[in-house]
């Protein structure tokens, strides 16, 4: 007889496993917030300022009062008796802002809201809006994040006292040392990274009821981080978190964006509170544009960059001014999480980045796809390509020259940061094969001359991925926050069967697939046999306060939960196993919907004489296990971070680094500046993949919406606030139509500190901004002005071509040694 | 969006639909409402009646008469213009322009008289028309039928000839001469801001004829100078650049969240010149 083995289970993990929620989100069978409803629900329309800055003089609501159909008005005066000014991230003086669920005395962007009806219908509630009479007092807007630094500039809180929400100096190594050693120090005047919304499809909704018998407030949305929201609103409401019951299924698309459903589920709960009715609200697409939120904006000024004589770039020094809008909305958060990439790709040592935050007359900015990071990333990768142009360098070389390499991991950053693994050369190199590059260098020597010159530009990225929210504490040490993790349940129901609960809130990613994929191969079954319920319940109690899906992080922190859990549940199925069997528990094993013994497959039990030992048959176990075994387990994933050090503003801000190299071939019409994309190639680095093809549709979304915001989109306000184009006629989104083919690659760098060897991929690094940037600029030459601003659709390009940029003259000048 | 209250009705015959239209100042005919739904919901105009045309027989259909003009009824589809055997391989190109159109969902909706009817500036067929030297037939109240030509159909920023209580019914479309083509060349950013058609002939790698339209702008513009210009230069970009250097004097192009009006002017000769140059090489884009 020879040796038991064990059953080799087929291996999901890592497999291109069809998504198994797509059955219903390609058939139309998707649950979405605005398909949902409750009984006696009142439909709300909010009314906006049509005002960027103004005084809320009056508000006459008097014409709605005896309206047959409408129930119930609120204004900002009600609200502020009904509920406490939100929480406020920030310290003083941005933390001194008092800020209510809704506008009260004053409106400071337009489209805030300033009242809001609740009637029988949808197209009630709208036609009463306009019943409402407010009277306002405008007032002299601020839309430019510098001039509302001036200190003429208005102000928008009075009680904040300046424009600056938040300053900080991020100060690394001896930036004075190294510009005053280097060779070259190459200058920029200034470089604008400019404001877009990953503008999901699916704009925002809530079903909220407060319910009167109980006292709990049920909250069906598309909130994409439903813990943040309540953590949030719960003070402001003045309940405890125990009262809420956030719910979600299908949502279309968040980005980030859908962490901002926060204010308006607050005051919707006071509105059904005051109507005694559930509230249904369904945002439409210019409210959005308007009001939903907006990427950041940002400046950096007095670019100063130290290259050695060989290439070697030793740091920067820059001033970094953000936009934030309005109001601090998860803000502001952003002035530290761009600093998780503080050197980008590049092995650089000295900086000084002096970080300051304005409030303004515009939308609140969210986090929105890259957020923050990607902002200053692509500052970095217009660093490379213009020292590389104004120095002679080669732009592949001095990027192989500077970047982090494979032998480096893991690579700790002037800031403490930890780079996880990566090979970017080796990435870069696959970016150009898949282009071939060398025939475009040639295209780009036979086009010159012409009015179609040709360029090649290359964008290096990192997705920084599961955050330390201790890094809160950079921006406000009294906060209370630091590491992350998620929770889910693993679970043997009462016939056998095997469900999970996850804490997240999938907007597409194939949460569901993939967690079904690593059960399976915990369990022995397949993933067809795992449900994963839809959606998220906190009823469920499958959370913890940093639950949801974003930031990157679902293949560490959800599939880490998810992995947990099955392994609990695996080691009480084994468990009892052995005692049903009896064999000790090392020679069980599952397989095939048994837990069997090796080498001895008669003896086996299925699943459901398992669940049958616990759920209904227990007076035949001992009481001790009876007690201790549910079937029912529960898993929080820690990652493993320490708190930073908030005066040296160090430590180690986010577990894994995915990475993106991006190669762009444009074709720019030097009689129209209009660009066109003509070969594009994505690489991916996010370590093991647990579901291949669903990697790539996130390379494909991410790279969609860089060349889109690189070329077609961007928020455009006018001198008065006024946005420009609050629409989908006006604001360009793409469509497939629009979309180059993308070419993709990929290199496995596997995390050492994931378990899985899995990193988040999902936001992407920006990395089409820095390529078409970089693209263009190639096109371009030395003799215009530098490619400074992020978004460079025609008339910009042609601009640049006429000899209007920026800054002053070309906006870049090099100082060298003598003899360099 | 969500539109105010709106009283809506399917008449049978035009000469219903044109009696509801008279029967309020507020009437308007709803054609495919890829345009005039997404006025009503952004409620930029006040409609208090909404006359369905899209089921009258009396306004499908394209004829090719004898003499070559084609009559192209004013509630045919982008869809139906673009897979028109009729249409196919005709030198006005009109199925081109058509297929060119948004996307399939818009193009299956959208007709050929609302387009022209809402006459929004980036709206594809007016300068097109403009350029063919279309004849539009426009019915009104009492059997009432007028005739307007298309240079005088068109006559500020949404506004038409078709007044209150009217419905534009057809198009007729002259034959080119023989040997003209289209070119059709817009710049595109997002939508359509800057655009310009040209009608060529040549003899001899000559312009022998010429008519060029700029579009994208509140009316679409005929510059007689420069079609006169144009005749009697050879077919080279030098050549064809300096006669439309000039295609922008005096045009007033709007400014936008795209663009400016600066922009749009300076390149308003550029898509003139690639028009001009695509339909001397016989082809509908440059």
């Amino acid at each position: 007889m020879t040796a038991p083995t064990r059953v080799e289970t087929p291996r999901w993990t890592g497999q291109n496993y069809p998504r198994k929620e797509d059955r219903r989100l390609l058939t139309g069978q998707g649950r979405y917030v605005d398909d949902r409803g409750m009984i006696r629900q009142g439909y709300a329309h909010f009314v906006r300022s049509p005002y960027a800055h103004a005084r809320i003089v009056s508000i006459d609501t008097s014409k709605l009062e005896n309206m047959t159909g409408v129930y119930c008005t609120l204004v900002g005066e009600e609200v502020k008796e009904m509920s406490d000014p939100l929480f406020q991230i920030a310290p003083p003086p941005g933390g001194n802002m008092v800020e209510y669920l809704m506008a009260v005395d004053k409106v400071r962007y337009q489209g805030e809201p300033v009242a809001v009806v609740l009637a029988e219908t949808r197209e009630l509630a709208r036609d009463a809006a306009d019943l409402i009479d407010v009277r306002y007092e405008p007032l002299p807007p601020v839309v430019d994040a510098i001039a509302a630094q001036e200190p003429d500039a208005p102000i928008l809180h009075d009680e904040v006292g300046t424009n600056v929400s938040w300053q900080g100096t991020y100060e690394y190594g001896d930036i004075d040392w190294a510009l005053a050693e280097a060779d070259h120090v190459v200058k920029i005047d200034k470089l604008h990274f400019h404001r877009f919304s990953s503008t999901p499809i699916e704009c925002f909704g809530v079903v909220v009821n407060w319910d009167r018998g109980t006292d709990t407030i049920e909250v069906i949305s598309n909130n994409q981080m439903p813990m943040f929201g309540a953590m949030m609103i719960a003070p402001s409401l003045r309940i405890g978190i125990d009262r809420f019951e956030f719910t979600s299924q299908d949502i279309g698309g968040g980005f980030g964006i859908k962490i901002n459903l926060y204010k308006q589920t607050g005051v919707l709960a006071l509105l059904s509170r005051k109507a005694g009715r559930p509230v249904k609200w369904t945002e439409t697409r210019t409210e959005h544009h308007l009001d939903g939120g907006h990427g950041n904006e940002r400046w950096f000024l007095d670019v100063e960059v130290p290259v050695m004589a060989d290439g070697t770039i030793l740091g920067v020094k820059a001033r970094a001014i953000d936009d934030a809008g309005a109001y601090l909305h998860y803000e502001p958060l952003g002035a530290v999480i761009w600093s998780q990439v503080l050197p980008g790709c590049y092995k650089m040592r000295h900086f000084r980045i002096d970080y300051s935050q304005s409030l303004t007359n515009k939308c609140p900015t969210v986090p929105n796809r890259g957020y923050s990071r990607m902002q200053h990333l692509w500052m970095l990768e217009r660093i490379i390509d213009i020292v590389a142009h104004e120095l002679g360098f080669d732009p592949v070389e001095i990027r192989k020259r500077n970047y982090v390499q494979p032998d480096d991991y893991p690579y700790e950053t002037p800031n403490g940061c930890v780079y996880d693994s990566g090979n970017l050369p080796l990435s870069l190199d696959k970016a150009l094969e898949l282009i071939d590059y060398p025939k475009w260098r040639e295209r780009q020597k036979a086009a010159e001359g012409t009015t179609k010159r040709i360029g090649i530009g290359i964008g290096s990225t990192l997705d920084s991925g599961t955050n330390n929210f201790g890094q809160s504490r950079i921006i406000n040490r009294e906060l209370p926050f630091s590491g992350n993790g998620e929770a889910a349940i693993c679970k043997l129901d009462l016939y056998g069967e095997v469900s999970v609960a996850l804490g997240t809130t999938p907007q597409g990613q194939g949460h569901e697939t993939t967690a079904a994929q690593v059960v399976a191969d915990i369990l022995g079954i397949s993933p067809e046999e795992v449900t994963v319920i839809p959606g998220f319940d906190q009823a469920r109690n499958s959370y913890v306060g940093f639950s949801g899906t974003y930031a990157s992080q679902f293949a560490v922190t959800g599939i880490n939960a998810v992995i947990g859990a099955a392994e609990k549940l695996k080691a009480e199925m084994v468990e009892l196993a052995a005692m049903a069997l009896g064999a000790s528990e090392d020679e069980i094993e599952l397989a095939e919907g048994h837990a069997r013994v090796v080498g001895d497959p008669e003896r086996a039990i299925p699943f459901i004489g398992l669940a049958n030992m616990i759920y209904t048959n227990n007076a035949e176990l001992p009481t001790e296990v009876a007690e201790r075994i549910s079937l029912n387990c529960r898993h929080v994933y820690v990652p493993p971070f320490d708190p930073p050090d908030p005066d040296r503003k160090y430590g180690n801000l986010t577990l894994t680094y995915a990475s993106q190299i991006h190669a762009a071939v444009v074709e720019v019409d030097t009689e129209t500046g209009k660009v066109e994309v003509l070969d594009y190639a994505a690489v991916d680095d996010c370590g093991v993949r647990i579901n291949p093809q669903i990697v790539e549709g996130q390379v494909h979304g991410a790279a969609a919406h860089g060349i889109a915001a690189a070329l077609r989109e961007e928020m455009r306000y006018d001198e008065d606030g006024q946005l420009l184009n609050a629409n989908f006629l006006y604001y360009h989104a793409p469509s497939a139509a629009e979309m180059p083919h993308i070419k993709t690659d990929y290199v496995e760098s596997p995390s050492p500190f994931t378990g899985t060897g899995a990193k988040g991929m999902g936001e992407g690094g920006g990395a089409p901004l820095h390529a078409i940037c970089s693209a263009i600029q190639d096109a371009l030459g030395s003799d215009v002005p530098v490619v400074a601003d992020s978004f460079n659709p025609p008339e910009r390009v042609y601009r640049l071509l006429h000899g209007e940029g920026l800054g002053a003259g070309r906006g870049v000048e090099v100082v060298s040694k003598e003899g360099s | 969006m969500i539109l105010a209250p709106v009283e809506y009705c399917r008449p049978d015959t035009i000469d219903e639909a044109i009696e509801a239209l008279n029967s309020s100042p507020d009437a308007r005919a709803l054609a495919g409402g890829q345009s005039l739904i997404n006025v009503l919901k952004m409620r930029a105009a006040a409609v208090d009646l909404l006359v369905d045309i899209t089921r009258l027989e009396e306004l499908k259909g394209i004829v090719r008469h004898d003499d070559g003009s084609l009559e192209i009824g004013a509630g045919v589809t982008y869809a139906e213009l673009a897979e028109s055997d009729l249409l196919a391989g005709d030198p006005r190109a009109i199925a081109q322009v058509a297929a060119d159109t948004v996307d399939p969902q818009v193009r299956h909706r959208g007709t050929i008289g609302g387009n022209v009817c809402h006459a929004d500036p980036i709206n594809n067929f007016p300068p097109l028309m403009v350029a063919l030297g279309a004849t539009m037939h426009v019915l009104g109240p009492d059997g009432a039928a007028r005739d307007v030509s298309a240079e005088e159909f068109f006559t500020g920023f949404f506004t038409t000839a078709v007044e209150e209580g009217e419905l534009l019914k057809s198009i007729t479309i002259p034959a080119l001469s023989d040997g003209a083509s289209v070119g059709y060349v817009d710049l595109e950013i997002g939508e359509a801001a800057a655009r310009a058609v040209a009608v060529v002939r040549t003899e001899d790698d000559q312009i022998a004829e010429a008519r060029l339209v700029i579009g994208c702008l509140p009316i679409p513009t005929r510059r007689p100078e420069v079609e006169q210009a144009l005749v009697g230069t050879p077919v080279t970009e030098e050549a064809v650049a300096e006669a439309t250097a000039g295609a922008a004097e005096g045009v007033e192009p709007l400014s936008d969240a795209d663009a400016t009006a600066e922009y749009r002017k300076a390149v308003i000769p550029v898509v003139a010149k690639r028009a001009v140059l695509a339909a001397a090489k016989g082809g509908h884009r440059g």
